[in-house]
């Protein structure tokens, strides 16, 4: 499986470098608008990068389905379990890159403004700072924030594994359907639809058992641990969903894909 | 004496919404023999071979090679070359033979950069910059650099220039050994027919003719090229 993910990366790393130079060249440009034009590609650039990694990890996917360098791919004595997973696991690992290179783009605009503003940098500072305006004014910290990253990381896996399932539906069951990306989009809405409806039967068998949980504290505040067991059931019904879909992306990949 | 059936068709059928595109097709590959799959645009060879490769599902019938149902763990053993260009257009030549080294264990890396000099192939050049020959011959080679049980051809000759094709067919026939098969689909009846062992005749779907080539050129008193245009004429 890491031979497939090492390639899924060297298939597209022209790309990414491609877009990473284009953006670094664009908050350069941005830079010498001083610290407004800091300000607006830290506000544009996440935004930039979302849309792109959306698009790339949909596209190597319908690439792999639709065109004929699939056969690449799909020669391979590998399962389709494997194929789908490591594709998964690629588009994660991306994901995280992705994140990565935008905090290194806060730290460069970060420490342009604040040399803008005549301070000097101290990086244990900026973070002490930045906990204690979580924790102060806004009322959480960063345990919270690690939550809501689980809980973000988990509702994109499970986006992710819904899009490709729909994908290999559309590619095995209805392989000879025209308007192949506008059936997929519909297989997608289906799925999610059908998701949902499964998750709000879930929900409601729990809340009862939920609604003794004690997570609000005096203050009236609710604490990372108590966040969590709020998001826990979110959280473990969208796993149960990305495990589930990729074992259905899997078989049909195995059983009845027609490339 | 008789040889190892290696790979066994039974009943093949693949249906489409709107064509059949294979009909009970059942027949015995046997180790050591290179076998001429012809017929007409359209009579089902490629969709034979790429049944046999994993990347079509039959509708029903059977496939069964080394006596295990079709699997991914088939296509260890299966080196298919499909018709199409199928190389990733970003990658140079060497970084393809790469890509093979990496992903099958029978792939003969040095092999296949030696062969790379018969097809007067560079291997420093991307696949987007070369002609369709180059990449017809490519492909070949890629496919017979693999240490295969089973290799399948379509249309290994394809925009190959007049030239090459004899260093193609030498590579095929250098391929040959009595544990494998070789499988070849092709429209160029007459150039390849001095390689061929047995010959299969698929029309619309199903196996009109299937026997031992010098057989039938004895037997119908023609070339394999003059019995394909007996069995196809009208087709």
């Amino acid at each position: 499986m890491l031979n497939l993910i090492k390639y899924e990366f060297i298939r597209k790393y022209r790309l990414v470098s491609m877009i990473l130079i284009t953006m670094l060249a664009l908050n350069l440009f941005l830079l010498t608008r001083g610290v407004g034009g800091s300000m607006l590609f830290l506000v544009l650039s996440p935004i930039v990068l979302y849309v792109f990694y959306l698009a790339d990890i949909i596209k190597m996917y319908s690439d792999d389905l639709n065109k004929k360098t699939g056969y690449m791919l799909f020669m391979t004595p590998n399962s389709g379990y494997k194929i789908i997973s490591s594709k998964l696991l690629a588009a994660i690992l991306e994901g995280f890159a992705l994140v990565l290179i935008y905090f290194i783009f806060i730290l460069i605009n970060g420490t342009y403004i604040i040399i803008s503003a005549g301070n000097e940098i101290d990086y244990s500072q900026i973070i002490k700072a930045v906990d204690n305006l979580l924790s102060g004014s806004l009322g959480f910290n960063l345990g919270h924030v690690l939550v809501f990253l689980l809980a973000a990381l988990a509702f994109l896996i499970a986006f992710i594994t819904t899009v490709y399932t729909a994908m290999t539906i559309r590619k095995s069951i209805f392989s000879e359907i025209k308007f192949g990306g506008l059936f997929s989009f519909i297989i997608f809405l289906l799925i999610n639809w059908v998701l949902s409806f499964l998750s709000s039967k879930f929900y409601d068998i729990i809340t009862p058992y939920y609604d003794t949980v004690d997570t609000i504290s005096s203050t009236g505040r609710v604490s990372a641990g108590g966040l969590a067991m709020i998001l826990l059931p979110m959280i473990a019904v969208l796993i149960i969903q990305a495990v589930s879909l990729t074992g259905i992306s899997g078989y049909l990949l195995e059983k009845k894909i027609n490339l | 004496m008789n040889k190892l059936s290696v790979l066994k068709i039974t009943d093949l059928t693949k249906r489409y919404y709107n064509k059949t595109a294979l009909e009970n097709v059942s027949l015995d590959f046997e180790q050591g023999k290179i076998y001429g799959l012809l017929g007409p645009n359209g009579s089902g060879k490629t969709t034979l071979m790429k049944v046999v490769a994993g990347l079509h599902k039959q509708t029903s019938g059977s496939v069964l090679i080394n006596d295990e149902m079709l699997s991914y763990k088939s296509k260890a053993y299966v080196s298919y070359m499909p018709t199409e260009n199928y190389l990733y257009e970003n990658f140079k030549v060497i970084d393809i033979l790469k890509y093979y080294n990496t992903m099958y264990e029978d792939f003969r890396y040095d092999y296949a950069v030696n062969l790379l000099n018969d097809i007067d192939v560079n291997s420093d050049i991307k696949i987007s910059n070369l002609s369709s020959g180059q990449i017809g011959k490519l492909k070949t080679v890629i496919a017979l650099s693999r240490d295969a049980q089973i290799y399948m051809l379509d249309e290994p000759l394809n925009g190959v220039d007049v030239l090459s094709r004899d260093t193609i067919l030498d590579l095929i026939a250098k391929s040959h050994s009595e544990n494998k098969i070789i499988i070849i689909s092709t429209h160029l009846v007459s150039e390849i027919e001095k390689i061929l062992d047995t010959v299969i005749f698929l029309k619309e779907g199903i196996v009109e003719v299937f026997g031992d080539a010098e057989e039938l050129r004895q037997e119908r008193q023609l070339s394999v090229e003059g019995i394909y245009k007996e069995v196809f004429r009208n087709a």
